[in-house]
């Protein structure tokens, strides 16, 4: 029993249902969206979301099972490849010279020549028919006969090993990036510095700016920076999307923008209900009072939301981070009495509740939010890259010699009759059988010529 | 000339050598192939010269958008049938071939496709934009090939099957032979753009070179069809229905991974 089962996962039969289960879980895996929150789940599926999770089916590609069948996978290749390996490598590199024309005949394509020269004459001939094809030539001369063996592209023969060993590295390189692979994000703002998670250096940001199409939309975003190590900057280079920088194994990519709502300036027009030409402008920063020229009075943005919302308490907040209903608490005191108070909209001037001492006239408006720009960037030290790239180029290596350096073979037999040679051929190809043929015949041409 | 004018004019092209093919199938005769070659070839090089004109008039690859990259993926099948034609000397496959294309085209043109050259957004802005999609689609179109083929072959072997002669050369031994070798090209082909393209690009857009996002999933189950194609084959020799079987599910994978996750799944690939 435990044999047949051993049996059974180290034969190609085996690879073949480990493809269609890798195909069947990765299909299931797009099915159900992975990753996302509990609630979520059973919002989508209602009881069963609990049951997918319990199953790790979403997050198929990192559970248990999905690598369980990865393992047994990369199991059966190392199995396969290497049961293959050393008849392959005899075949290769300690070909056997057949001596029996008989086998010879065997092969795909034969022809048989009765050649007019002695049988070192008739070699001589035959190498040097091979030699311009770039055969190579092993030759093994017996008493009465001799043999010789001319091949080319014989690396052709191990495509399929090579094509294994790329996808062994890249598996590899995967265990690699996920037991030592390390990533982060970085919110910086202009002339910001934040030590880098993990390693030994700082990074600073000294410009962020985001380039525009003429028709409005984002061109690009870009941010200068400067590695800082020991208190020293050391590097400085401009980062874009698809243009990270590299310091000692750490990756910083252009990710996203934000911007820093927490300290933004305001702009705000102060209008006179009695006087339609009277107007003041007046720049904000959120908790610094601010005097107005010409008035007596100064004023103070208490709090800034770029999403004013009202909660479950009734009480001002922000339902995100985009300014989709700018609003702002405004205060106008004089010489430190409350003149007036209360948020003011950016969209709907019109709208505001203010609390005011019967004497003043004065109205808010707000006009315009400027906020620094912070950018964002993901950082990471991945360890594993190198070993994917390595893997890769195995994998491309292989497919190469799979499919397009084909081994061939031709097999001859010399035998020796009164001064005479009887030249048996015999050869294969891998693929591109019907090119071969025409070698082969061209080769038998040539020798015939020389009768 | 414009680009839409010299696009249209290809359209036409293809059409007419989809007719000549057809007319070729049901009369059989030779002239009428080698005419739908002749028209296939010249719709060819037209479509090349209006995606020449689309590069320089976008400033970017022509295949940013929906109807780019369709009208990419025509241009790609048709070069690659041209080949397999030129290669095995087959004209059959055309008519179904060049019907596929007059699909391919067809969506490209339709009005759901918005035609409108638009910047770049900053992710798309990399050489490897060529080379990822260029390669992928090429792939992709050998494996095209390989599904008409197969269709062809599984028609031609019910028939073999049932006693009759083949009428041409074109048996379905050569059918299964030109199948599997549209894959031998196909499948490096899309290892490359699909998969390792595509790792080197995701490092440096996004820092990671797989994340699993619903169209890295599916050109991976595509390339597990192929492979499984190749092992049943080569290792296990099969051959003839059962193979012709997987090279059309690895066909409709590759359509679904382009088209269908676009529409049906969400995840990064969001712009094409």
């Amino acid at each position: 029993m435990l044999k047949t089962i051993q049996r059974f996962f180290t034969s190609v039969k085996a690879a073949i249902v480990l493809l269609i289960l890798l195909i069947a879980a990765s299909i299931l895996g797009t099915l159900i969206p992975q990753g996302r929150s509990s609630q979520d789940y059973l919002a989508r599926y209602g009881q069963l979301g609990g049951v997918f999770e319990k199953l790790q089916l979403t997050r198929l590609y990192q559970s248990f099972w999905y690598i369980a069948i990865l393992a047994l996978f990369s199991l059966n290749i190392i199995i396969c490849t290497l049961a293959r390996l050393s008849a392959k490598l005899r075949r290769a590199f300690r070909p056997k010279c057949d001596i029996d024309p008989k086998s010879i005949q065997a092969l795909k394509v034969t022809d048989k020549i009765k050649m007019t020269q002695p049988r070192t004459r008739a070699a001589e001939l035959l190498k040097v028919e091979l030699g311009r094809r770039h055969y190579r030539i092993r030759e093994h001369a017996g008493e009465k006969k001799s043999c010789l063996l001319a091949r080319k592209k014989v690396l052709g023969i191990f495509g399929s090993d090579v094509v294994h060993l790329g996808l062994l590295i890249i598996l590899v390189g995967g265990i690699v990036s996920g037991l030592w692979g390390v990533r982060g994000s970085l919110a910086l703002l202009e002339n910001q510095t934040l030590p880098v998670p993990r390693a030994d250096f700082s990074i600073r940001l000294d410009k962020f700016i985001t380039e525009f199409y003429p028709s409005g939309s984002v061109k690009d975003w870009k941010s200068e920076l400067t590695i800082i190590e020991g208190g020293k900057p050391v590097l400085q280079k401009s980062v874009e999307v698809n243009h990270p920088l590299s310091y000692r194994g750490f990756v910083f990519y252009q990710s996203g923008y934000g911007s820093d709502w927490e300290n933004p300036e305001l702009q705000v027009w102060l209008k006179k209900k009695s006087d339609p030409a009277y107007l003041r402008t007046v720049w904000l920063r959120v908790g610094q009072p601010t005097p107005v020229e010409g008035e007596d009075i100064t004023l103070t943005a208490a709090r800034f939301l770029p999403d004013f919302v009202l909660d479950e308490k009734n009480e001002p907040s922000t339902r995100s981070l985009e300014l989709k209903n700018p609003a702002a608490f405004i205060r106008g005191e004089r010489s430190g009495v409350e003149v007036f108070s209360g948020w003011i909209f950016a969209k709907f001037p019109d709208f505001s509740q203010m609390h005011q001492a019967p004497e003043s006239e004065l109205k808010p408006e707000l006009k315009d939010i400027k906020a620094p720009q912070y950018s964002v960037l993901q950082t990471a030290k991945d360890p594993g890259v190198t070993v994917i790239w390595v893997g890769c180029a195995a994998l491309m290596l292989g497919l190469f010699l799979a499919f397009y350096w084909p081994t061939r073979e031709i097999r001859f037999v010399l035998e020796e009759s009164q001064n005479r040679t009887d030249l048996t051929a015999g050869g294969l190809s891998a693929k591109a059988r019907e090119a071969f043929q025409s070698e082969f015949n061209g080769i038998m041409s040539a020798l015939r010529k020389t009768i | 000339m414009s680009e839409s004018n010299v696009f249209t004019l290809t359209f036409i092209l293809y059409i007419g050598s989809a007719l000549l093919y057809l007319a070729y199938l049901y009369s059989k005769r030779e002239k009428l192939a080698k005419a739908g070659s002749v028209v296939a070839l010249s719709g060819f090089l037209l479509h090349t010269l209006a995606l020449i004109l689309r590069t320089t008039q976008s400033g970017h690859a022509p295949f940013t958008n929906m109807y780019e990259s369709l009208s990419f993926l025509a241009w790609a099948t048709v070069l690659a049938y041209l080949v397999i034609e030129w290669k095995f000397k087959v004209r059959k496959p055309g008519a179904y071939l060049l019907l596929i294309v007059v699909a391919l085209m067809s969506l490209a043109s339709s009005p759901l496709m918005p035609k409108d050259a638009t910047p770049l957004v900053p992710a798309l802005q990399s050489y490897w934009l060529w080379l990822h999609v260029s390669v992928t689609l090429l792939g992709e179109a050998f494996f095209a090939i390989a599904f008409v083929t197969s269709l062809m072959y599984l028609r031609a072997e019910s028939r073999e099957r049932k006693g009759q002669v083949p009428k041409s050369s074109l048996t379905a031994e050569r059918l299964d032979s030109i199948s599997y070798r549209s894959i031998s090209v196909g499948f490096p082909l899309f290892t490359l753009g699909g998969l390792v393209f595509g790792m080197v690009w995701a490092y440096k857009a996004w820092g990671s070179y797989w994340s699993w996002d619903p169209k890295e999933v599916w050109s991976l189950i595509t390339w597990f069809v192929f492979a499984l194609y190749l092992h049943t084959r080569i290792v296990m020799g099969w051959k003839g229905r059962r193979s012709a079987a997987i090279a059309i599910i690895g066909f409709l994978a590759a359509l679904f991974t382009y088209f269908g996750v676009n529409y049906l799944l969400a995840g990064l690939h969001s712009y094409a």
